[in-house]
């Protein structure tokens, strides 16, 4: 049980390394996972985040401790919201899913940038079902995500998506064979890695902040993070790369 | 192509404006030239009162827009003036403000300012060769013509993010599925259909499209309750006004 963090290359790997018991958030895992986010967070070397679980389920919800801790009972430690933990991660973060992602295993995978599944993989938001209701961002992100009345389907009857179904409603953004996902993300996370630092922080930050307000507000966060990164050797190196044929050498500066 | 040749083509046919992105020697990248022509071609679909709705497609085979002309980036003085010169001639948000319904007509190469051009408009059609990506991170830079707030408006967050982030190419049917255009033509029949589509959208009322895109458009930055105001509003205002010309 606990987190592994891999940093290769740009892309740095969390692997959810989950118990016998079986793929539930335990205290030990969303402290894990928030030190792991912290990590990336303040590398300079770290460019774009995987999230993947080693084996089985991606995740199949929050642990019975955790639970009794929300309602105030059996346990003096606080629950993290682990979807919040990786959504503040200001560089791309793209997740690797598999089996089933159910309640907070799928909150947070909508608080990543990109969801890549196996398409045997399932999808549920199955809170309801037990008489409890997401606290970890899924009646927030998952409108947000795939739209209100799909979200209302979703969140009302707990009912399970296969991942083609996942795909066709914008829940995932590809589907790979069986036991490809994790591969696929890293793939992904190597072609982003290739782009410019800077921008990808403050485009994910234009994209995440954009969308909550005006329109009118939005295109005027959009110019000035681009007013700003007028000032980078990063942005002076895309052009001339560009103009000059070649791939470019982008050094976060 | 002449010095002196418009970067812009733009003409009247009835009560449609015909605007054409004219640097076909390089699939019509988007310059500082180009900016003030489609400034001045924009101003003239707003201002006219004969034109009832317009189509901007791209001149030559090759494609609609490659983006932004990346040989006159850095030429600006400063981020300082940049910026005040961005804002005194607002082109992105003069295509906010037309009233009028507009469409446009999709080919070949729809890179950077070219998909955020697209995106601006309310309507898109597109050929079955187009192909769609937005390239600015690869280039260290981020969408400058409003693209991180349009095109998660247009086709959702979680595809704009990958879109945006990756460099991903959507092809045609691709852009279809997530509805970045509305309808893929074969290449030889989109001007047709796409002038086709802009004269049915001409022979609305103008009184009417305006409300409908001032509904949506104002609507969806507002609550719902203040939205179905604004509705409620237009909608009654309509009514009213055709009442009145019936009765003239």
């Amino acid at each position: 049980m606990g987190v592994q963090l891999k940093i290769s290359e740009r892309v740095a790997t969390m692997t959810i390394e989950f118990s016998e018991e079986g793929s539930l958030i335990d205290f030990g895992t969303a402290y894990a996972l928030s030190d792991a986010a912290s990590e990336i967070r303040q590398r300079d070397d770290v460019w774009v985040a995987v999230l993947e679980a080693d084996r089985g389920d991606f995740c199949l919800g929050t642990s019975p401790e955790v639970v009794d801790a929300l309602l105030g009972a059996g346990s003096t430690q606080t629950p993290l919201r682990v979807g919040q933990t990786l959504a503040d991660i200001e560089k791309p973060v793209i997740c690797a899913l598999r089996g089933a992602v159910q309640d907070q295993g799928l909150e947070i995978a909508l608080a990543c940038d990109a969801r890549i599944a196996d398409s045997d993989a399932t999808f549920a938001m199955s809170q309801v079902l037990n008489g409890a209701m997401p606290w970890d961002g899924g009646t927030q992100r998952l409108p947000r995500l795939i739209g209100r009345s799909r979200a209302m389907d979703m969140l009302l009857t707990g009912r399970r998506v296969g991942a083609e179904e996942a795909l066709g409603i914008g829940l995932i953004n590809e589907v790979v064979e069986p036991g490809k996902a994790s591969e696929r993300a890293i793939e992904l996370a190597s072609v982003i890695s290739r782009h410019g630092p800077i921008a990808l922080r403050y485009l994910k930050e234009a994209v995440l902040n954009g969308v909550d307000g005006t329109l009118e507000q939005g295109l005027r966060l959009e110019a000035d993070l681009s007013f700003l990164l007028q000032s980078t050797q990063d942005r002076s190196e895309g052009i001339s790369s560009f103009l000059e044929r070649r791939s470019p050498t982008y050094r976060g500066r | 192509m002449m010095p002196d040749e418009s970067t812009v083509l733009f003409q009247k046919e009835g009560a449609v404006g015909r605007l054409v992105l004219n640097r076909p020697g390089v699939i019509n990248a988007f310059n500082v030239r180009m900016r003030d022509d489609l400034y001045s071609a924009l101003e003239a679909v707003r201002d006219d009162p004969d034109i009832r709705a317009a189509l901007i497609s791209g001149a030559g085979d090759r494609g609609f827009c490659a983006g932004a002309d990346l040989t006159e980036f850095g030429t600006a003085p400063s981020q300082v003036i940049a910026r005040q010169v961005r804002w005194e001639r607002d082109l992105w948000g003069l295509f906010g403000s037309i009233r009028k319904p507009l469409v446009a007509a999709l080919h070949g190469y729809v890179i950077g300012s070219g998909v955020e051009i697209a995106c601006l408009c309310d309507l898109r059609v597109a050929a079955d060769n187009a192909v769609f990506r937005m390239p600015e991170t690869a280039l260290g830079m981020v969408p400058a013509a409003g693209g991180s707030q349009t095109l998660p408006r247009t086709i959702g967050q979680g595809p704009a993010m990958k879109t945006l982030l990756a460099n991903d190419v959507l092809d045609a049917e691709t852009a279809l599925n997530l509805g970045l255009v509305h309808r893929v033509v074969e290449r030889d029949r989109l001007e047709e259909a796409a002038l086709e589509l802009t004269e049915r959208l001409s022979e609305i009322s103008p009184a009417l499209s305006a409300s409908i895109k001032r509904g949506i458009a104002d609507g969806l930055d507002m609550s719902l309750a203040s939205g179905l105001e604004l509705e409620y509003r237009l909608a009654g205002a309509v009514a009213a006004r055709s009442v009145f010309l019936s009765a003239g």
